[in-house]
């Protein structure tokens, strides 16, 4: 980890080069090949998650975090790795570093103070210093989250919701491009603490994975020595402009109010239905309005359009409702309840 | 729980009130041709055939059985329901646990339980497989009322007894309230079809619903609207609804019973030209008995026999095939002949040869009114002395029918005994012969209603070699048996004689139940069947009636007065709401409706032309949309214009480009399109769509007016 880190710290000026400019100055179009360039580089070492990696991205630059549902040995650690690789961090002297990437593996006696980092005393100086915790980088990977106990689920979830943590009545922000991909196994739920929905409400996007493919797997075999010895060398990203293209678009990307009509009509009619029991919250929404916009610039796109809704509603408000005892099929829930406002936003769009 | 109930119960509501229409429509027809049993059981397995179709037809066992094998063995299943039924009517082991007619009650019960069941399920099971299901259901329902309403048209049968006696108490015609039923059922089937199915179908509504309406207006243009009966049957020569043409019963045993009512009017006839018959009545021929069956003479079977009689009621004109010859001997007379009581044939003053419906001036009054034209004789009976016999196009077993007679050489006996005295120059004249004989039996026959021979083998033989007593069939029977003896083809002709005193001056002639009449027949070649009557001179029947002038009057204008008559229908159609004019209104708005469509497409594939700028983006767009939904390309509901455009794409990969502008336009910040040139993005949609739709799609999509309609 310290090479890597070294190794980021040399290559940031040039990369802080290559981008050229004040952040705040990107167009969308410039924010749009960013989001390419870090999707394409994320690729090139995960392969047959396409669609996984999309949403990742899109959570990435909407400032949402993801709770990956997967069973062990599906390439969550490596898709968390990568993203953390094609992300450097620049050289800024004002600013602490932050690692790219860090994981931590949840436990059922892990402590928060293992996760947030801990005040130590320092006997040169006779005084505490805080040495930060696996927190304090661009990318975590919490792995197994539900293993451990609800205290470090808190401490951690406060950090997601907040971007800080407080230790010892000090807080400590963290860094702005903070993003938690969370993992859980959906089977293995001997002595795990399931997450409750208030807390899962955190998490922008819940994606359940399915094994890849069989062209997929194929590939992952014949390429894995390659990509393992092979250090990155495709395109990548700095951390300010993936933090300024997430600015370029959310003022470049139109969210019609049609589209936010739907979306309220949506989660109305969802509330309203016999089948559902709770509900999703109006944060739901209002999370998933820059995560749109993010979708729709990965499309290319200035506008939202009814097709980033049909792809990112039932991945935001999957894990945000609850069904009736009885009702199983929540994909058919999300699709009745969609119909009639997706018509109503079609139709808009005609005289 | 709870909500999950009342989803439930949402989703019942629908098939069960489908079954109740069903089991409606089932009744209204198992009505007129079943008994109470059947009527019940055929409302059972109605239900539970609708109900178990929609639990089972998409559900575990059932869901995998191809449409095909279920309507064979639905069908196969009914054919072997009609038969069971009939083996429980003949097995004697039930009709004797359960008497007769109990075994014919559960043998109904069962058929049209079975059969029932099994069409309900059919039903059902198409309209849940298939697109076209939905509309059979309701043309079956339509159907249904439509058969319960033609067997009340002429208000004759009032089954169920509990409708038709509310309503004829209160004056209503219970056909009306059977109509009433039917539209609200066929209105409710379509309504729960579009409810149900999103309107997909509605052209296949809107063909039905056009369908019904012009079927229905077809039926009332061709018999009017049902009539309610008021009189009473009082039948002489036979009733109209005993369509076998079969003799009924003995014809010499039915002058008992007439002796009360024979005052009673029986129908009335106006002449529309001069004629006075020449032996002093006017003769009205209905029907004849000229085939012997072996014990008397019946109505014939045999093909080419009696042409010249019209067979029975049409429902607009017939003529006999058969015209008389010798037509300077005849004149033609037209009549208008309006029946007081039903009868099985039309009448006509002999000889009948065109009948034609008209129109009844006073449904109350009359059962039927026609027209007839009738050739009369004007000969004088000399005109046939000298006359042969026979027609020479009568086939060998024609002219054979018309000589039998019972095997019984007493009538050829008596008739040479009667032929011996003629003169020498007559001996041979078959006239001559018929007329000594007709003068034998006027001398010596007494006419009586009263007489014994009702119960014998041969009644004519027991009254010609009996006490000579007895009314016109003995006469008429007696007769015809003569002259066939002598080789004279002959037969007995039935319907009136009205004495030419009766008419009084008018146009018009009352026939009453007292002039039923039987008379024979002779056939001279080119003259055509001649009546030659005996006329008893003894008579112990006062045959007198009172004329009833003021009566015969009354109704020979009620049926003859075109002008009032005419009035008496415009009333009647005005309270009628008009049915031409209606059709008309409706031809009208349905022309305009069409027109309008076209008026419309027209306007919406235009105005992108003249619309401003800003407004192109959407108009164009819809214009380009409009030209895929006429070769049925059209958004689902729901479904994306993205999603849409990507399925489009196999008509026409334009859409895509012309989807992206629009919706960039619509949905993001650039509200201007004034760059894109639209005229050419729908070009090449029309280009592609052309190339990549069969021909005959592309026809129908040019004519149809509404096709912008399916754009979304």
């Amino acid at each position: 980890m310290p090479q890597e880190l070294s190794l980021d710290l040399k290559t940031d000026p040039s990369a802080d080069a290559v981008s050229g400019k004040p952040a705040a100055d990107l167009n969308l179009a410039q924010a749009i090949s960013i989001l390419h360039t870090l999707t394409d580089s994320v690729k090139k070492q995960v392969l047959g998650r396409d669609d996984v990696i999309d949403l990742t991205v899109i959570a990435l630059v909407a400032g949402g975090h993801v709770l990956l549902e997967d069973f062990p040995g599906s390439g969550k650690t490596t898709l968390a790795k990568a993203l953390g690789e094609a992300i450097k961090s620049e050289k800024n002297t004002e600013e602490k570093t932050f690692a790219p990437f860090r994981r931590i593996q949840f436990t059922p006696d892990l402590l928060p103070s293992d996760v947030t980092g801990v005040p130590v005393f320092d006997s040169n100086s006779n005084a505490f210093h805080f040495r930060p915790g696996p927190l304090f980088a661009h990318i975590v990977l919490a792995d197994e989250i539900n293993r451990t106990s609800p205290k470090v689920q808190s401490a951690m979830l406060e950090a997601m919701g907040e971007k800080q943590i407080t230790v010892d009545n000090t807080t400590y922000l963290l860094d702005e491009l903070f993003f938690v991909i969370a993992t859980q196994n959906p089977l293995d739920l001997v002595g795990t603490y399931p997450l409750p929905t208030p807390q899962l409400d955190r998490f922008l996007f819940k994606i359940t994975m399915e094994h890849i493919d069989r062209d997929a797997e194929m590939s992952v075999l014949e390429t894995y020595i390659e990509r393992r010895d092979h250090k990155l060398t495709g395109e990548f990203v700095t951390r300010r402009q993936v933090l300024s293209a997430r600015k370029a678009i959310e003022d470049g990307v139109n969210i019609h109010p049609a589209i936010r009509a739907c979306l309220v009509d949506i989660s109305r009619k969802l509330r309203a239905d016999d089948r559902v029991l709770q509900g999703n919250s109006t944060r739901s929404l209002v999370l998933m309005l820059p995560a749109l916009q993010v979708a729709a610039a990965l499309q290319r796109r200035n506008y939202v359009s009814a097709d980033d809704i049909g792809m990112l509603l039932p991945r935001v408000l999957g894990h945000r409702v609850e069904l009736a005892p009885g009702v199983t099929d929540k994909e058919k829930v999300f699709s009745d309840c969609m119909q009639a406002p997706m018509e109503q936003l079609a139709r808009s769009t005609l005289p | 729980m709870n909500s999950s109930e009342s989803n439930y119960t949402a989703q019942r509501i629908p098939g069960m009130l489908r079954a109740v229409i069903f089991a409606i429509a089932f009744w209204a027809l198992s009505l007129s041709l079943t008994v109470e049993s059947g009527s019940t059981t055929a409302v059972l397995g109605c239900l539970i055939g609708c109900l178990s179709a929609d639990q089972s037809i998409n559900a575990r066992p059932l869901y995998q059985v191809r449409l095909s094998s279920i309507v064979l063995s639905t069908l196969g299943l009914s054919a072997l329901t009609y038969w069971l039924a009939g083996q429980i009517v003949k097995s004697d082991l039930l009709s004797s646990l359960l008497t007769p007619i109990g075994a014919f009650n559960s043998a109904e019960a069962f058929l049209w339980f079975g059969i029932c069941f099994m069409a309900s399920f059919l039903l059902r099971s198409l309209a849940l497989r298939t697109r076209y299901g939905g509309v059979l259901e309701i043309l079956f329902v339509a159907t249904a009322f439509t058969i319960t309403l033609s067997a009340h048209r002429n208000g004759m049968i009032h089954r169920p007894f509990f409708i038709g006696d509310y309503a004829l108490i209160r004056g209503i015609d219970p056909a009306t309230i059977l109509m009433v039923i039917g539209c609200f059922a066929v209105i409710a089937m379509s309504a729960l079809l579009m409810v149900e199915n999103d309107q997909r179908r509605l052209p296949y509504h809107f063909t039905v619903i056009a369908l019904l309406c012009l079927s229905l207006a077809a039926y009332v243009q061709l018999f009017g609207l049902p009539t309610p009966s008021v009189t009473d049957d009082m039948g002489l020569t036979g009733q109209e609804f005993s369509s076998n043409n079969r003799q009924q019963e003995n014809p010499f045993r039915d002058g008992e019973n007439t002796a009360q009512d024979k005052q009673a009017p029986v129908a009335v006839v106006v002449f529309r030209n001069d004629y006075e018959p020449l032996n002093g009545s006017y003769y009205f021929r209905e029907s004849a008995y000229s085939q012997f069956n072996g014990v008397m003479l019946d109505y014939s079977t045999r093909d080419g026999m009696d042409l010249d009689l019209i067979p029975t009621f049409t429902d607009s004109e017939a003529s006999a095939e058969f015209t008389p010859e010798a037509e300077d001997q005849h004149k033609q007379v037209q009549t208008t002949v309006g029946m007081l009581i039903p009868h099985r044939n039309p009448f006509g003053l002999e000889s009948p040869v065109t009948y034609s419906n008209t129109i009844n001036p006073n449904d109350s009054r009359f059962k039927r009114t026609y027209n007839t034209t009738s050739w009369a004789p004007t000969y004088d009976f000399e005109f046939l002395l000298g006359r042969e016999i026979g027609n020479r196009n009568w086939s060998n077993a024609v002219r054979a029918e018309y000589l039998k007679l019972p095997d019984d050489s007493r009538y050829q006996d008596l008739a040479e005994s009667i032929v011996v005295d003629l003169k020498p120059e007559y001996a041979n004249d078959p006239f001559a012969k018929a007329w000594a004989i007709k003068a034998y039996l006027d001398q010596n026959g007494i006419y009586s209603l009263k007489n014994g021979h009702a119960y014998e083998k041969d009644p004519a033989a027991s009254f010609l070699f009996g006490d000579l007593t007895g009314y016109c069939m003995h006469f008429s029977f007696a007769a015809t048996y003569l002259y066939r003896s002598l080789g004279i083809p002959a037969r007995v002709g039935i319907g009136y004689s009205v004495p030419a005193s009766n008419r009084a001056g008018g146009s018009a002639l009352l026939i009453q139940a007292v002039h039923g009449h039987a008379w024979p027949e002779v056939y001279f070649k080119d003259v055509g069947w001649v009546i030659v009557d005996p006329a008893p001179q003894k008579t112990l029947v006062d045959m007198s009636t009172d004329p009833q002038n003021e009566l015969q009057q009354l109704l020979g204008d009620m049926l003859r007065d075109d002008t009032s008559y005419t009035e008496f229908m415009d009333s009647k159609r005005e309270g009628l709401f008009g049915i031409r004019s209606f059709l008309t209104v409706i031809a009208a708005i349905a022309l305009g409706i069409l027109f309008l469509g076209y008026v419309i497409r027209v306007y919406r594939c235009l105005t992108p032309r003249f619309c401003s700028a800003e407004k192109r983006g959407q108009l164009a767009y819809r214009a380009i949309l409009d030209q895929l939904s006429a070769v049925g390309v059209t958004r689902n509901y729901g479904e994306s214009r993205e999603h849409f455009a990507a399925r489009a794409a196999n008509t026409s990969p334009t859409i895509q480009t012309a989807t992206k502008i629009h919706l960039e336009y619509s949905l993001g910040k650039n509200r201007h399109t004034s760059n894109v040139n639209w005229a050419k993005f729908r070009r090449a949609v029309a280009k592609e769509v052309s190339e990549n739709t069969p021909t005959w799609r592309l026809a129908f999509a040019l004519i149809n007016p509404y096709s912008w309609a399916f754009t979304r």
